[in-house]
């Protein structure tokens, strides 16, 4: 019997013990806050009293945050998440409560916000991410402010959705750079939409045209008409043509309404910015008005050498025929032609060489007379300023000083040791003509010419393609004088 | 390996709705069981907001509070298990 008493009380004693303990147990786990509610009994009725702050209204203002938003605790927990941020990772709350923020966030976002919401961390500026949401790469301005729940120090933690804005930036940011392509292109660039409408254009489109381009219809701002042959009707077709799926290069068109009527080369091809086919049209159109002047000039010039050399082969036969029969042997016959084709010969090598433009008189005269001796020296002179002359004269004056000099070698003032020639030019004038006198003296007794054969038909008539063109042969005794009259339209 | 530790442990967790404390422990005691007790526990969460008058089976006052109902004797671990060591020793598994 006092067994069974001592029993009940050592039992007793224990289950003292025990509730000491665990009340003591739960005083320290109050004091030291890892607990955070209460159970209160009061009329036979139980209550479970939260310890703190009331957290619902914190609740409340997360859930209707705009931004995703959730409260951390210090360990990166999830305390609670607003429906935004469920909807981001399409999860429910059962499955995200107290899970830590590292565990639902991929790596790199799980690092850079695990700094923000670091007790130790300095890092409180936000941080940008991104991640997967269904399949599509979105974008969060992800910042994170300490907050108190209840007995718990977190943080509070908004995910700003950028996307749209990350997307915006980065479209204008395309479309700055499409802009700075078609500007830096040399060529002429248009765009235009599927209603012929221009939506980009370069500074030298819009030199192809003399109102605004952008906004306007490319068919009104710049018509183009096209060559029968390839078909085309007129810039709209072109356009079609190309958003059917035909990109077309290189066709050559008049732009008739363009500052200077331009002739341009145009390419089109369809702007394809996603797969729902093409939105419109690009168009290059290259200036070939200055190629084409320049065809046109390398025309004239083929027609005009072709000229040339005609009436150059007619006056080589010319002399042929005229030296032949002034001539009574091979012999002179040869020395006397090859002498005029070389006169002739010198004349034009000086006019290539001056793009067959003008010619100076003292040029002429030196590449004739230099052969048989030398010029500037003390017997042969020239004076008077000097004329510049357009080729037909000087073609005919080179003629006549191979001539004159020819003669002045055989029998005339250059015949012996001391004769001279002087050449004077004499100034041109309102006159019709200007005069070059050709001035021997001191050399033998002159004659006039027994025989007048073709070397003085040359002298007399290689001018009398004017009225206003000739020579006048004067037989003085002290020595030949050759006054020649120069076309006054001949010179330059 | 004695009976009792090879035996299935029961484990009531008391919470109270989801104050911060309450989803600590919740996840604390996920943890602990699923990498030291793998398949070798049953975890009861009993919500207390809703169901006050539960606490008085196990004279439950401070919350979160964990009971190891089984094996005997009962014990209790209050707070929200963030010690893993004292989690560990009294669910003798260490």
């Amino acid at each position: 019997m006092r067994n069974s008493q001592e029993q009940a009380l050592q039992s007793l004693i224990d289950d003292l013990r025990q509730r000491a303990a665990e009340a003591e147990e739960t005083l320290a786990a109050i004091r030291d806050g890892s607990v955070d509610a209460v159970v209160v009994g009061g009329e036979g009725k139980d209550e479970v009293l939260v310890i703190g702050d009331d957290a619902s209204a914190f609740r409340n203002f997360m859930e209707a945050m705009e931004p995703g938003a959730v409260a951390v605790d210090s360990a990166g927990r999830l305390l609670y998440s607003n429906a935004r941020f469920r909807q981001i990772f399409a999860e429910d709350w059962d499955r995200l409560k107290g899970k830590l923020l590292s565990e639902i966030l991929p790596g790199p976002a799980s690092q850079l916000i695990g700094k923000l919401i670091n007790p130790d961390s300095h890092e409180a500026a936000p941080v940008s991410v991104s991640f997967l949401e269904k399949g599509v790469e979105r974008n969060y301005l992800v910042s994170a402010r300490p907050v108190h729940l209840g007995t718990v120090r977190g943080f509070a933690v908004t995910f700003s959705d950028l996307t749209e804005r990350v997307r915006a930036e980065a479209a204008e940011r395309a479309e700055r750079i499409a802009n700075a392509i078609i500007a830096s292109a040399n060529e002429a660039v248009v765009v235009c939409d599927r209603t012929l409408t221009v939506t980009h254009a370069n500074f030298a489109a819009e030199a192809l045209s003399t109102e605004k381009l952008v906004g306007a219809r490319l068919d009104a701002a710049i018509p183009l008409k096209f060559p029968d042959a390839t078909g085309i009707l007129d810039i709209g077709e072109l356009v079609e043509t190309s958003l059917a799926g035909t990109p077309l290069r290189s066709i050559e068109a008049f732009a008739p309404m363009s500052p200077g009527a331009r002739d341009v080369m145009v390419s089109a091809a369809p702007l394809n910015i996603s797969d729902d086919g093409p939105e419109g049209c690009v168009l290059t159109l290259v200036d070939l008005s200055q190629r084409k002047k320049d065809e046109r000039q390398m025309h004239l010039l083929m027609r005009e050498l072709d000229h040339r050399v005609k009436n150059t082969l007619a006056l080589v036969l010319s002399i042929s025929k005229r030296t032949a029969a002034s001539e009574e042997t091979l012999e002179g016959f040869q020395g006397s032609f090859s002498g005029r084709i070389e006169a002739l010969a010198a004349t034009h090598n000086l006019l290539a060489g001056a793009s067959w433009e003008s010619l100076s008189l003292r040029q002429i005269f030196s590449a004739e007379v230099s052969p048989y001796t030398e010029t500037g020296g003390e017997r042969v002179n020239i004076i008077g300023v000097d004329l510049s002359l357009y080729p037909r004269a000087a073609i005919a004056l080179g003629l006549i000083f191979h001539e004159l000099a020819t003669n002045a070698t055989k029998y005339g003032a250059l015949s012996g040791e001391k004769g001279s020639i002087v050449l004077e030019i004499h100034p041109k004038t309102d006159a019709p003509s200007v005069e070059v006198t050709w001035t021997e003296k001191d050399g033998p007794a002159v004659k006039s010419f027994s025989r007048k054969g073709f070397g003085h038909t040359v002298i007399a008539r290689s001018l009398s393609y004017s009225p206003h063109g000739g020579t006048t042969m004067e037989f003085e005794p002290t020595g030949v004088v050759c006054r020649i009259r120069i076309p006054a339209s001949d010179v330059a | 390996m004695s009976t009792e530790e090879a035996s299935t442990r029961k484990l009531i967790l008391y919470v109270a709705g989801e104050t911060p404390k309450s989803l600590a422990a919740i996840s604390n005691l996920e943890r602990i069981c699923r990498e030291h007790l793998p398949g070798k526990y049953r975890i009861e969460v009993i919500d207390l907001k809703k169901n006050p008058q539960l606490a008085r089976e196990h004279k439950i006052v401070a919350i979160p509070t964990l009971v190891r109902e089984l094996p005997i004797p009962i014990r209790k671990i209050i707070g929200d298990l963030s010690d893993e060591q004292k989690v560990l020793i009294n669910l003798k598994v260490e």
